[in-house]
């Protein structure tokens, strides 16, 4: 294109843009591969994505459709694509884009969306649901340890048990754990160590490595394996970034082997400290109970009624010599009463007594038939009447009667 | 040493029946043959308390020995 122009006759801006539109827009559509650094889904047929080269700092505007995108699969940032482009101006504000027709994830960038629609499709199927993961036991009988042969791993983990609780019973079964043959050797270990009942633990440990490497721990075989595994798994593969699907199905995931072997046995040291420290607040807690008790006994024991228990029996003594006194008091009081009463009847027997009369010089007058002489009129004239004198009687002869009344005759 | 004594009535039964008879004894209305056969029965009780606690703190002076020489 050949466009005259200076700076008397300039060309507007336009016109320019066009033109390299055009010319731009001559390339036909490439296949290039690229990662993806930015994408961003939005509402709308269009999507943007920002594209880099694997190893130089260029990077692309691409927009493609939703339909070309949906059809790539999972797709996210830092996935490697193949895509075939092509350049496009944006007549707005000259920017340049490329369109993208297709894309797919390539190398790698394959590698990871196989992975992540596998990961999908076990998660779907409750495999990785933390209520399915199983606690470790606090002190396993025997321990089952899967590492490559001769291996840090290896090393790293026995080590470590063997500083926390060196009776530890560690099974370790070997397993290739890289290659196309890995994934089927670690399944059979873990078959293998699961068997033995005397295993109460599974450890899978391996150091780190690229994606490829660690390939086998994600493979959907070893996932079930460890699914259908009654023991629990401890997952200890690669370093911190790393993250197999083992990860997500294993019961507990440990950063390192190391951190696998504190996590799977408890430090003697620790446990003998704790074990000393509860039997010392045991000892505590019964001494006190029974110092207690003790206390309780000794002082029931010297409460009076145990302690002199006749001074309860006294308390009889006392009311018993108490109604003693009483009947005492009483008889005497009873017999003075009589006494008195006695005397009293003694006294008056006495006093109505005709010896007293007759002592002081009164006789006594009676008739023949000893009947008491109380009037003149008892008495007829010349009759014998017997006088009773105090020592002794006299027979006597009436011989003549005067009344003190002169009225009343006596003949 | 190792044949354990052990009393008729559990621990807690003779503590609780002790209680009861001192009550009874203190409270003073009881007739003089019962009070003279609640004192035995108090007496009884104590020594069988005793026992219990005697026993216990043997054992546990038993199980601790060992351990404290070590």
């Amino acid at each position: 294109m050949a466009l005259e122009s200076s700076p008397e006759a300039p060309q507007p801006l336009g016109r320019v843009v066009q033109a390299v539109k055009g010319w731009v827009e001559r390339c036909n559509a490439i296949w290039v591969e690229a990662q993806i650094i930015e994408i961003k889904r939005r509402a709308g047929a269009t999507q943007f994505l920002v594209f880099r080269d694997l190893r130089a700092e260029t990077s692309a505007t691409v927009s493609c459709s939703s339909r070309v995108l949906d059809a790539a699969g999972p797709l996210s940032e830092g996935t490697t694509v193949t895509a075939l482009i092509r350049p496009t101006v944006w007549s707005k504000n000259s920017s340049l884009t490329f369109e993208c027709s297709e894309v797919r994830p390539s190398g790698e960038g394959r590698l990871l969306a196989q992975l992540e629609q596998r990961k999908r499709l076990l998660q779907a199927e409750g495999l990785f649901d933390p209520r399915r993961k199983k606690p470790l036991p606090f002190l396993p009988r025997g321990i089952g340890l899967i590492t490559g042969a001769n291996s840090a791993a290896e090393r790293d983990v026995l080590t470590n048990i063997h500083l926390r609780w060196p009776s530890a019973q560690v099974v370790v079964r070997n397993a290739l754990v890289q290659g196309p043959n890995a994934a089927e050797d670690v399944m059979l270990a873990i078959a293998e160590l699961d068997a033995q009942p005397h295993v109460e633990v599974i450890i899978i440990a391996r150091g780190g490595g690229s994606l490829e490497d660690l390939l086998p721990f994600s493979d959907e075989g070893v996932v079930r394996a460890v699914a259908r595994a009654a023991a629990p798994v401890i997952s200890a593969i690669g370093h911190e970034p790393d993250s197999p699907i083992l990860d997500l199905v294993a019961d507990l995931r440990a950063s390192t082997p190391t951190d696998a072997a504190k996590r799977v046995v408890p430090d003697v040291s620790e446990e003998t400290e704790r074990i000393s420290s509860a039997r010392q607040r045991i000892w505590q807690a019964l001494s006190i109970r029974l110092n207690r008790e003790q206390e309780w006994l000794n002082q029931t024991r010297s409460r009076p009624v145990l302690s002199e228990p006749t001074a309860s029996f006294d308390a009889h003594g006392e009311r018993i010599g108490e109604l003693r006194r009483r009947l005492a008091l009483a008889i005497d009081h009873r017999l003075t009463a009589e006494t008195q009463s006695l005397t009293n009847d003694l006294n008056r027997v006495r006093s109505m007594s005709p010896k007293a009369t007759l002592d002081r010089g009164y006789a006594i007058l009676v008739d023949g038939a000893n009947a008491s002489v109380k009037s003149v009129h008892d008495v007829d004239g010349g009759e014998d009447l017997i006088a009773h004198l105090a020592d002794g009687h006299l027979v006597l002869e009436t011989r003549e009667i005067h009344p003190r009344n002169p009225m009343e005759d006596t003949e | 040493m190792t044949t354990t004594n052990q009393p008729d009535i559990p621990y807690e039964q003779a503590r609780d029946e002790l209680l009861d008879v001192v009550r009874k004894l203190e409270s003073g209305g009881v007739p003089l043959a019962d009070s003279m056969a609640l004192w035995e029965r108090g007496e009884k009780l104590a020594t069988i308390c005793q026992q219990w606690l005697d026993g216990a703190k043997q054992k546990v002076a038993q199980a601790r020995g060992p351990v404290t020489q070590s």
